[in-house]
């Protein structure tokens, strides 16, 4: 069966979609990339739309989907690449992708996600760091 | 001005949604929209035909030209759309598409138009106005229908489903070679321990064997020690006796006295070779050079075997190459090496002769040392098993001459202590030829560990 391949990254996960999809795809998407994320602990999600010049309010509810999912797996999706006239016409639908973080570029996107996990590492080395200072009191 | 046909596409399977919204984006470019309101069109028409063939199971898409304007009309002989009203008020909570696509579809175009009722199907007409300065005549419509009839189904797209295939099909690929190389370290890593295991073993078992045979050379040690002490009185005693010293002995006593008395030297010979050995083995034989000619030995082995060459003995024949040089190196030992094989030779010769040279040896400062008997022979496979310690080889003679079997063998240690060596040749029945190699001045062996 067709599929979209998902490459890894480091601990990032990159789609980069490159064929206008039909719904039976984008829904194999989904699946392929939660699985994904929870087979290797995958903490960023980048999709690559820049290829697709529709977006209707099916792709843009899986996107939203894929979002959430990840969130849940504890992966952020960052969706880059959008086409100005697609993100017109995606606002026009009445379509605002709740949850989806976006940028520019793949570059843009990397970056976001980057910044996002130092952030989050850090978080953790504080509570680490406190739970010590607790424990040695 | 009436409706100008340009292209009817059937909705039957997920694709044709696909390639619903890609035909109508093209003939919007075609027709001269800009690319914003293309993106409007085949999102519109996206919307729409996904309905058709998501709730009514399949229909059909027409794309025509009517006044000034581009048309879609989506038609569906499905169940009809039961709530219209509560949908185009976005009331209607869908449970796939966020509930936008018919409202939505209806804000991207400029005039939208739906009829259903139930039972009879559903029929969407939306179109958008050209723009402005742009105007379809019925010529350019037909053009229009003909160029979107010719453009086939676009190539690059399917080219890319291949690739991704293709990349999918490396991935997976990889993702099973990474299984194996996994894998492989695994077994490594289990093979890995196995040989550290096994070394640890090894190293336990050779340290075990390391104190068993330091326990051997101490216990022969100690034993031959304790032994060497009564057999020293019996040998006082039985020599008292033999002096008439308690009064006189019948000639039967005397034969007795004298059997016990040989007995108890071999005894005490065979203790000495045991001591000896374990000495050797235990690292306390101490080597004493001293400068001393091959005939200074052959004086002392001779007198040392004069009790053995008494009798009917086989005659010894001593030769020396002429112009050897003189030995640095102990010669007690040496000689206690050449006593040890000429009274082998003679036990082992029944006939003939038993011939010591003395030659300029094969290496470089060397001298050998040949003892050759005309006696029995050792048979090949015996050859190094002699050098054992206890070994002994069967023979008819074995039964009548003594031996402890650690002649041979200490003397093989002497001579390595020495620098050098021992080996033999022999013809089974013919004789044998025992080699004894030292080198001229002996060497302190560079201190070990």
């Amino acid at each position: 069966m067709e599929r979209i391949p998902i490459l890894k990254m480091g601990r990032v996960l990159l789609v980069t979609i490159q064929v206008d999809m039909h719904d039976r795809l984008a829904l194999a998407l989904q699946d392929d990339l939660t699985t994904r994320i929870a087979q290797s602990g995958a903490r960023g999600v980048l999709i690559d739309i820049s290829s697709l010049d529709v977006v209707d309010s099916f792709i843009g509810r899986v996107l939203a989907d894929i979002a959430a999912m990840s969130r849940v797996l504890v992966a952020e999706t960052v969706v880059v690449g959008m086409q100005p006239a697609v993100a017109i016409t995606l606002v026009e639908l009445g379509l605002s992708l709740p949850g989806v973080r976006t940028a520019l570029n793949v570059e843009r996107g990397m970056e976001l996600l980057r910044a996002a996990l130092v952030e989050e590492e850090e978080e953790e080395y504080e509570d680490a760091g406190e739970e010590d200072a607790g424990a040695g009191e | 001005m009436s409706e100008l046909p340009l292209l009817t596409l059937p909705l039957l399977r997920d694709e044709d949604v696909v390639i619903a919204r890609r035909r109508a984006r093209e003939a919007a470019e075609r027709a001269g929209f800009e690319r914003q309101d293309a993106t409007r069109i085949a999102t519109a028409v996206s919307e729409v035909a996904r309905n058709a063939h998501e709730y009514a199971g399949g229909g059909t898409v027409e794309l025509f030209v009517a006044d000034d304007s581009l048309g879609v009309r989506v038609a569906d002989q499905g169940p009809g759309i039961p709530r219209l009203d509560e949908v185009l008020g976005g009331r209607y909570i869908s449970s796939t598409g966020l509930g936008a696509g018919i409202t939505g579809a209806r804000r991207l175009m400029h005039a939208f138009r739906i009829d259903t009722a139930e039972g009879r199907g559903t029929t969407v007409v939306m179109s958008m106005k050209l723009p402005a300065g742009t105007r379809l005549a019925e010529a350019d419509a037909a053009r229009l229908a003909a160029e979107l009839a010719r453009a086939a189904p676009p190539e690059p797209v399917r080219e890319l489903h291949e690739q991704n295939r293709e990349v999918l099909r490396a991935l997976a690929t990889l993702e099973e070679r990474q299984d194996d190389l996994v894998r492989l370290n695994r077994e490594l890593e289990d093979t890995n321990r196995g040989v550290v295991a096994l070394y640890a073993e090894l190293d336990q078992r050779a340290e075990q064997l390391r104190q068993a045979n330091d326990l051997k050379a101490q216990f022969l040690s100690y034993m031959s020690h304790e032994f060497r002490t009564p057999l020293d009185s019996i040998l006082a005693l039985s020599g008292l006796l033999l002096d008439r010293t308690d009064g006189p002995l019948t000639p039967e006593q005397e034969t007795q006295v004298g059997f016990v008395r040989r007995s108890a030297r071999d005894l005490l010979d065979m203790v000495d070779d045991l001591l000896a050995a374990s000495r050797v083995d235990a690292g306390q034989v101490k080597v004493r050079p001293s400068r001393f000619a091959v005939e200074d030995v052959y004086n002392a082995v001779r007198a040392m075997l004069r009790p053995l060459t008494d009798g009917g003995a086989p005659p010894l024949v001593w030769e020396v190459e002429p112009g050897l040089p003189s030995l640095h190196t102990d010669e007690a030992k040496v000689a206690q090496i050449l006593r040890n094989l000429i009274s082998n030779a003679l036990k082992f010769t029944e006939r003939g002769e038993v011939r010591i040279s003395a030659a300029r040896g094969p290496g470089e400062g060397t001298v050998l040392f040949r003892v050759a008997d005309t006696g029995i022979g050792i048979a090949p496979e015996d050859r190094e098993r002699i050098f054992r310690d206890f070994a002994q080889v069967e023979s008819h003679l074995q039964r009548r001459v003594r031996g402890s079997g650690l002649g041979l063998p200490l003397s093989r240690k002497l001579a390595v202590l020495l620098g050098g060596d021992l080996h033999v040749e022999s013809t089974s029945g013919a004789g044998s030829v025992f080699s004894l190699v030292v080198p001229y001045t002996y060497t302190e062996p560079a201190a070990q560990g």
